[in-house]
C-alpha cells in the first residue's frame, strides 16, 4: 500500500520535456501559471516505504538470476541503498557470471566494467592472477581509447580493481596525458562529446566524462595539476547554467538535442550528471560552489518522480539520491508536510518534517514560519516569525497553537529553516524558503434556510416556507409564470466570518429531466436567488410541470458540504408560441436502447367453419334413400331378367358388356379415392373402346331378337 | 524470373494477412502503437502497459511528435491499436494526422484517448470526432466536495473517488469492482445524438466542472451525473474506443494508491483504478465481448438436410452456434436472450433461441401460411457485446393441388348421391335390356 503523495507528476515532466517548441511552451507555460496561484510549491516527500516494496517488485529475478551484469549491479545497488534485508539470494549464479566475465579474455570493457561493479557488492572470491590479466588489459585500453565510452569503462574498471583489490601501486602510466585527451572531448558550454568523430555534444555525457575525470585523479601516481582541475570545474559550473528547473523548484539536466533514437530523457541524463558530479567532487580538494538551491532543486527533481514503475529508472532514481546524500560539496535537506489538509472541527496540528533526501533525520535546527498568506488578502500576513517546536521523538517540528485568527480556508505557509550549528551550513543545503499551501477544513453553519414564492409587482408574499436541508421534509409550492421564487440562507465559518463556497447551484429539473443550474449569489454572510419566472419562461421551454429543486453548497474547505433535495414546484407556464425553442433532446438510458424484444408468434388463418359429422352423414343417410326406393319399386313391378340371351356367344358378350359399364363405374370410384385424371382417361379410353365393341354386338342381337319378334 | 515472381505471389498473398483489424479468423498476436509526450510514461504508468504486453499485446512506443510516425504502409495498417497518452501534442509527427486517426478507426481498429487539463485542441477534436465533447473552458477540472478522495495533502477536491459504474459485466468482467476509482482530470459529455457511446464511469451528482482556483462567475456548462469521466464508444464497424480526461487513471500511482471516498468510512488499502482500466482494456481490445456466430441451420423437424424451400405450415427447426472471444480461444456464449426473426418486409415470428449452455442455440416454429421470400435474421444487439447481424434467405411456396385435404365428410351427401345414381344406372341396364 502506498499513500498519495503530492508529486510533480511525470506528466508535468512530460508537458515541460515537450514544451520546448514552439506554441506549445506559450499553453503549458499559462497552465502551469494558472495552477501555480495557488500550489506554488508541491511537497516532496524523502523515500519511503513504497519504493521499497517497488524495488522487491521491479527487480524480481527470473530463475535466481538476472539478465545481464548491469541489471545485476542495479538490482544490488537499489537493495543496497534503500536497505533492503529481505532481498533475493543471487550471489552465486551472479558470482558464477561475474567469474566467466572476468576470466574471458573477450569480455568487453564495458562487462568487465559492471563484472566488477557487482564485485564489489557481493565480494565474489576471484584470484589474483585474474585481476593481474585484466589490469594490464585495461591499461592498454585506457591508452588506446578514442571514446568517451571506453574511457568510462576501462577507467572506471581500473578504480574498482583497486578498491577491491587494496593494490595500492595501481596506476595509470600518463594520468595527465589520459585526462587532457578527456579532456579534449568537452565542449564551451560544459558539456562533452561521445567522440572526436561525433560532433553532437550531451550532457548525458558530461557524466560519465566526470566520473572517468575523477577515476582519472584517483588513479595518478602524482598530483593532477591544479589547473586542469579548475578547469573542469569551471566546466561543471558552465554545466549548471544550462540546467532547467520546473515552477515547482526542481532543477534538471536534459538533451539539447532530442533525437528521438538515442533519446535517454531527463532522468537518466540528470542521474549521470549528478553520479559524475559526486565522483569529481570526492576525490578533488576544495568545494565546488555550486548553488544551493539547484542542488536542493536536483534532489526535489528525483523525488518528484515518486515511484518509478520501471527498474531503470528506479535505479537511477535511487542511487543519485544516494550520492546526494552522501556527497561532498552540499547534502540536500528537504522540508516536507505529512499532512496539508488540517480540520479545525478536529484540532489537527501544523506539523513538518525535515530529512535528508533518503529519510534520516536532519541535524539539528530550527524551523521557522516566516509567513502566512491568506487566499483571500494576499498582503497581510496572518503570522510572522514564528518558531516551530521540535518533537524529538518522531523528529517532527510542529506548530502548538493556531492563532486564534486562523479560519478555514487556503493559507500558504512559507517556512524557513536554520541550522543550528553554523559549520553545517557547508555541509547541507537548505534551499531558501519552502511555500506550502495548506487547506483548513471546518463545518460551516447554515442557518436561516428559507424558500418564498413572490407576486411579481408588489412583491407580497404568497407562500413562505422554512427548508429542512437533511432532505426529509420536502416542500412543494406551486407558482405561475407571474410570480418569483426567492431562496435564501446564511453561511458562517466557525469564527463567525461569512463564507463564500466555490459550489452553490440551484438546480431545477423538470419531469422529462432538462435540467436548468442557478448560482446563487451572495451579499455578505446572505445567499439567496429571485428566479422570475416571467423571464425565465423562455429559458424554460415554456414546459410546465413539476420541477424538482435542488441545492448543492460546497467548498474545498467545507467539511459539511452538502447536495440536498429540497422538494418541488409546480410551474404554470404560458403555451408556447409558434417559434418557441425546442427543448434539447435528453440522453437515453443506455440499459433501455438494448435487450430482448418483445416476441412475436404469427396468427394462423382460421379454417372455414363447417357442419357437425353427424349432419354430413345424416345428408348421406339421405342421399342413399332414393336408391333404396328405386330397388324396392322394381321388386315391387316384379322384373325379370327373361330377355337375357340364351345362346352361349351373345350371353358372353352381355356378362362382357355389363362387367364393363361395372369396370367404368368403379375405375370413378377410384379416381375418387387416387387416381389422377390421365391415368382415368388412358383406362376409360380402353374401356371406352371394349364397351363399344361388346355393346354394339349385344345391343345388335337384342335388337335383331326383338325385331324377329315384331315380325313374327 | 519464374521463382521472383512466385515470391511476388506470396507476398501479395500474404499481405492481408499481416496486420488488419480485429478478425475473427486470426485475433492473436495484436499490435499496439503507443503515442507518449515523454518517455517517462513508460515508467510512470508502466503496471498499465505491463499488464497489456503480459496479456500478449505487442507495444510500440513512440512519441507522440516522432517526424517517423505512420499508421498504415502500402495500404496496409501497421498496428491494430492506438494508445493516445499525448494529451499535449498539438500536431502529430509523420504522417498521422486527425483525419488518420480517423481512417485507422474507421477501418475497424481500437482506439484509446487519455486527455487531462493539458488538452489540446487536436486530442479534443478527436473526442469530438468518436462523439464526445470535452470541456470547452481550458482551466476547468472535474470538481467534488462530496465524493472526494480523502488526503492529507490535495485539499481542492479535484481527485475524485468515483463508483457510478456502468452495471456491465462484459465490460468491466464479472468480478465487482469495490473500491472507488481515482480520477483527476477534465470532464467530458456524451453527444446526446451519438447512441453508439457509453459513460462507463460518471461522475456524482455533486460534481462539476469548473476552474478550482477562480470563482464562477456562470453556472458550469457540466455538472452531475452528466459528466462522463471514462466513456466507451463501440463504432458500427465494431472499433471499440475509451476516451477518458484523466491521464493519471493509467499511472503507477493512482493503481497503488489507497483511496477512501469522503463520504463513506471505508478505506480500501488499493484502488479500483487498476481493475477498473486493465478490465476495460480488455473489452476495448477485443479480449471480451466479441461475438462471432457460425452454423446457421435450419431444417423441417424430422429432417437433418436444408431444404430450398419451406412449404406454408410447415414445422421447422433453427439453429445458430454462437462463440465469444477470451483473448485466448473462442468460448461458448451463453445467454438466454438470443432471438430469431423470420422475416418479409417485417418480422413474421420472433422467438427467443433456447440455448445448450455450450454456444448451440436452437428453436422450432411453423412457418406462417404465408407466401414469398422470407429471410431468417438474428440481430443481435446487447449492451456491451458487438453486434450480431445474420440473415439467410429462404422462400415459403403455398400448398400444391394435391396437399390439401381430401374426402371432407362435409362433401359425404355429395359423394353418396353420386355413387347411389351410378349404383342405379347399373341395376338399371339390366332391367332396361333383359326385362320381358
Amino acid at each position: 500500500m502506498r499513500s498519495l503523495t503530492p508529486q510533480t507528476t511525470l506528466s508535468s515532466i512530460a508537458r515541460m520535456a515537450r514544451s520546448l517548441g514552439g506554441f506549445l511552451v506559450l499553453l503549458v507555460a499559462v497552465l502551469i501559471c494558472s495552477a501555480s496561484v495557488v500550489s506554488a510549491a508541491s511537497i516532496f516527500q524523502p523515500i519511503s516505504d513504497s519504493h521499497r516494496s517497488a524495488a522487491l517488485e521491479l527487480f524480481a529475478p527470473l530463475d535466481a538470476s538476472f539478465g545481464s551484469l548491469e541489471e545485476t549491479y542495479e538490482a544490488l545497488r537499489t537493495f543496497e541503498v534503500l536497505g533492503i534485508d529481505k532481498k533475493p539470494d543471487i550471489s552465486l549464479p551472479a558470482c558464477q557470471s561475474v567469474l566467466e566475465t572476468l576470466g574471458s579474455s573477450s569480455s568487453a570493457s564495458k562487462d568487465l566494467f559492471y563484472a566488477l561493479k557487482v564485485n564489489g557488492m557481493l565480494k565474489c572470491e576471484i584470484n589474483k592472477e585474474v585481476f593481474e590479466g585484466i589490469v594490464s588489459k585495461l591499461q592498454a585500453a585506457v591508452s588506446s581509447a578514442n571514446s568517451l565510452l571506453d574511457f568510462y569503462h576501462s577507467i572506471g574498471s581500473l578504480v574498482l580493481i583497486k578498491n577491491q583489490t587494496s593494490k595500492d601501486d595501481l596506476h595509470l602510466g600518463d594520468a595527465e596525458g589520459i585526462f587532457h585527451s578527456i579532456k579534449a572531448l568537452s565542449q564551451s558550454d560544459g558539456r562533452w562529446r561521445y567522440s572526436n568523430n561525433n560532433p553532437e555534444s550531451s550532457t548525458l555525457a558530461a557524466g560519465l566524462a566526470l566520473e572517468a575525470l575523477a577515476g582519472v585523479v584517483s588513479l595518478s601516481s602524482s598530483e593532477i595539476d591544479q589547473s586542469l582541475i579548475a578547469t573542469t570545474k569551471n566546466d561543471i559550473l558552465k554545466l549548471f547554467d544550462s540546467i532547467d528547473k520546473y515552477d515547482d523548484g526542481a532543477f534538471y539536466f536534459d538533451e539539447k538535442l532530442v533525437d528521438a533514437h538515442e533519446h535517454q530523457g531527463p532522468l537518466s541524463t540528470t542521474s549521470s550528471v549528478v553520479r559524475g558530479l559526486t565522483a569529481f567532487a570526492d576525490v578533488t580538494l576544495g568545494s565546488l560552489n555550486l548553488p544551493g538551491d539547484k542542488i536542493v532543486g536536483l534532489a526535489k527533481f528525483f523525488l518528484g518522480i515518486g515511484v518509478p514503475g520501471d527498474a531503470k529508472d528506479l535505479f537511477n532514481q535511487v542511487d543519485s539520491l544516494a550520492c546526494l546524500e552522501s556527497n561532498r560539496f552540499s547534502i540536500p535537506l528537504i522540508l516536507s508536510l505529512p499532512a496539508t489538509v488540517l480540520s479545525l472541527t478536529k484540532k489537527d496540528t501544523l506539523k513538518v518534517k525535515v530529512n535528508t533526501v533518503l529519510g534520516s533525520n536532519a541535524p539539528p535546527l530550527t524551523v521557522k514560519l516566516v509567513h502566512v498568506l491568506g487566499s483571500g488578502s494576499k498582503d497581510t500576513s496572518i503570522i510572522e516569525n514564528q518558531e516551530l517546536k521540535f518533537e524529538p521523538e518522531s523528529a517532527e517540528y510542529f506548530l502548538d497553537a493556531l492563532p486564534k485568527s486562523v479560519d478555514v480556508g487556503k493559507y500558504i505557509f512559507i517556512f524557513e529553516t536554520v541550522l543550528h550549528d553554523p559549520e553545517h551550513n557547508k555541509v547541507y543545503a537548505m534551499g531558501g524558503q519552502t511555500q506550502v499551501p495548506i487547506f483548513f477544513t471546518g463545518v460551516i453553519k447554515v442557518e436561516n434556510p428559507e424558500i418564498k414564492v413572490l407576486d411579481s409587482d408588489l412583491g407580497i408574499v404568497e407562500t413562505k416556507m422554512k427548508l429542512d436541508l437533511d432532505g426529509e421534509n420536502l416542500v412543494s409550492l406551486s407558482a405561475n409564470h407571474l410570480q418569483k421564487l426567492h431562496l435564501s440562507f446564511h453561511l458562517t465559518t466557525p469564527l463567525g466570518h461569512a463564507f463564500k463556497p466555490h459550489q452553490a447551484f440551484l438546480k431545477l429539473r423538470h419531469e422529462t429531466s432538462v435540467e436548468h443550474i442557478f448560482l446563487v449569489g451572495n451579499s455578505e454572510k446572505k445567499f439567496e436567488i429571485i428566479l422570475d419566472f416571467l423571464g425565465l419562461v423562455e429559458k424554460f421551454f415554456y414546459l410546465s410541470g413539476k420541477y424538482d429543486i435542488q441545492l448543492t453548497v460546497g467548498d474545498a474547505v467545507m467539511e459539511n458540504s452538502f447536495l440536498s433535495a429540497i422538494g418541488s414546484i409546480e410551474l404554470d407556464l404560458p403555451e408556447p408560441p409558434e417559434k418557441a425553442p425546442r427543448p434539447p433532446p435528453q440522453p437515453v438510458e443506455p440499459y433501455s436502447r438494448y435487450g430482448p424484444k418483445a416476441e412475436i408468434t404469427h396468427i394462423f388463418r382460421a379454417p372455414d367453419k363447417r357442419p357437425p359429422k353427424e349432419l354430413s352423414l345424416a345428408f348421406l343417410g339421405l342421399t342413399l334413400l332414393p336408391f333404396v326406393g328405386f330397388l324396392i319399386g322394381l321388386l315391387r313391378l316384379g322384373v325379370n331378367l327373361k330377355n337375357f340371351p340364351s345362346s352361349s356367344v351373345p350371353a358372353i358378350f352381355a356378362i362382357l358388356f355389363h362387367f364393363g359399364i361395372a369396370a367404368v363405374l368403379f375405375l370413378y370410384v377410384l379416381f375418387w379415392l387416387k387416381l389422377d385424371l390421365f391415368t382415368t382417361l388412358k383406362a376409360i379410353g380402353f374401356l371406352g373402346a371394349f364397351l363399344m365393341f361388346v355393346g354394339h354386338r349385344i345391343l345388335s342381337h337384342l335388337a335383331s331378337t326383338s325385331a324377329k319378334l315384331k315380325s313374327a | 524470373m519464374e521463382k521472383l515472381s512466385i515470391s511476388i505471389l506470396l507476398t501479395i498473398s500474404l499481405l492481408p494477412f499481416l496486420c488488419s483489424s480485429f478478425s475473427p479468423e486470426s485475433p492473436t498476436d495484436r499490435r499496439i502503437l503507443v503515442l507518449l509526450d515523454d518517455f517517462s510514461f513508460k515508467s510512470s504508468h508502466s503496471i498499465f502497459f505491463n499488464s497489456l504486453k503480459s496479456r500478449g499485446f505487442d507495444l510500440d512506443f513512440k512519441l507522440a511528435d516522432d517526424p517517423k510516425l505512420a499508421l498504415q504502409r502500402y495500404g496496409q495498417y501497421l498496428y491494430d491499436g492506438l494508445v493516445l497518452f499525448s494529451p499535449s501534442v498539438e500536431r502529430f509527427g509523420g504522417a498521422l494526422d486527425l483525419a488518420a486517426v480517423l481512417d485507422f478507426v474507421d477501418s475497424g481498429h481500437d482506439l484509446i484517448v487519455a486527455a487531462d487539463a493539458s488538452a489540446s485542441d487536436l486530442i479534443k477534436s478527436i473526442a469530438t470526432e468518436c462523439g464526445v465533447d470535452f470541456d470547452e473552458d481550458p482551466s476547468a477540472m472535474v470538481i467534488d466536495h462530496k465524493k472526494y478522495a480523502v488526503s492529507e495533502i490535495e485539499g481542492d477536491h479535484t481527485l475524485i473517488a468515483a463508483d457510478d459504474l456502468i452495471q456491465s459485466d462484459v465490460i468491466l468482467g464479472k468480478t465487482k469492482i469495490e473500491a472507488p476509482v481515482l480520477f483527476k482530470g477534465i470532464a467530458h459529455s456524451i453527444n446526446v445524438a451519438n447512441g453508439l457511446a457509453l459513460k462507463v464511469l460518471s461522475a456524482s451528482p455533486s460534481a462539476y466542472s469548473a476552474n478550482p482556483n477562480s470563482k464562477l462567475s456562470s453556472p458550469p456548462s457540466l455538472t452531475g451525473s452528466a459528466i462522463s469521466l471514462v466513456s466507451v464508444m463501440q463504432a458500427r464497424n465494431n472499433a471499440r474506443i475509451m476516451i477518458t480526461g484523466s491521464l493519471d487513471i493509467f499511472s503507477n500511482r493512482f493503481f497503488t494508491s489507497s483511496v477512501q471516498n469522503a463520504e463513506s468510512k471505508i478505506k480500501y488499502d488499493k484502488s479500483g483504478n487498476e481493475q477498473f482500466v486493465t478490465e476495460l482494456s480488455k473489452w476495448i481490445f477485443h479480449e471480451r465481448g466479441h461475438l462471432k456466430a457460425v452454423n446457421v441451420r435450419h431444417h423441417k423437424v424430422g429432417e437433418a438436410d436444408e431444404p430450398a424451400m419451406y412449404r406454408i405450415k410447415d414445422d421447422l427447426d433453427f439453429s445458430v452456434e454462437i462463440y465469444e472471444w477470451s483473448g485466448k480461444s473462442w468460448e461458448p456464449y451463453v445467454a438466454d436472450d438470443v432471438q430469431v426473426q423470420f422475416y418479409m418486409m417485417s418480422p413474421y415470428v420472433l422467438k427467443t433461441l433456447s440455448t445448450d449452455q455450450k454456444g448451440l442455440y436452437h428453436a422450432s416454429f411453423k412457418v406462417p401460411d404465408v407466401y414469398g421470400v422470407f429471410q431468417f435474421k438474428v440481430e443481435y444487439q446487447r449492451l456491451g457485446y458487438t453486434s450480431l447481424s445474420l440473415s439467410k434467405q429462404i422462400p415459403v411456396r403455398p400448398f400444391r393441388h394435391n396437399e390439401y385435404e381430401r374426402f371432407i365428410t362435409t362433401a359425404f351427401p355429395y359423394y353418396g348421391a353420386s355413387f347411389a345414381t351410378m349404383a342405379g344406372f347399373f341395376i338399371f341396364s339390366f332391367v332396361y335390356l333383359y326385362n320381358k
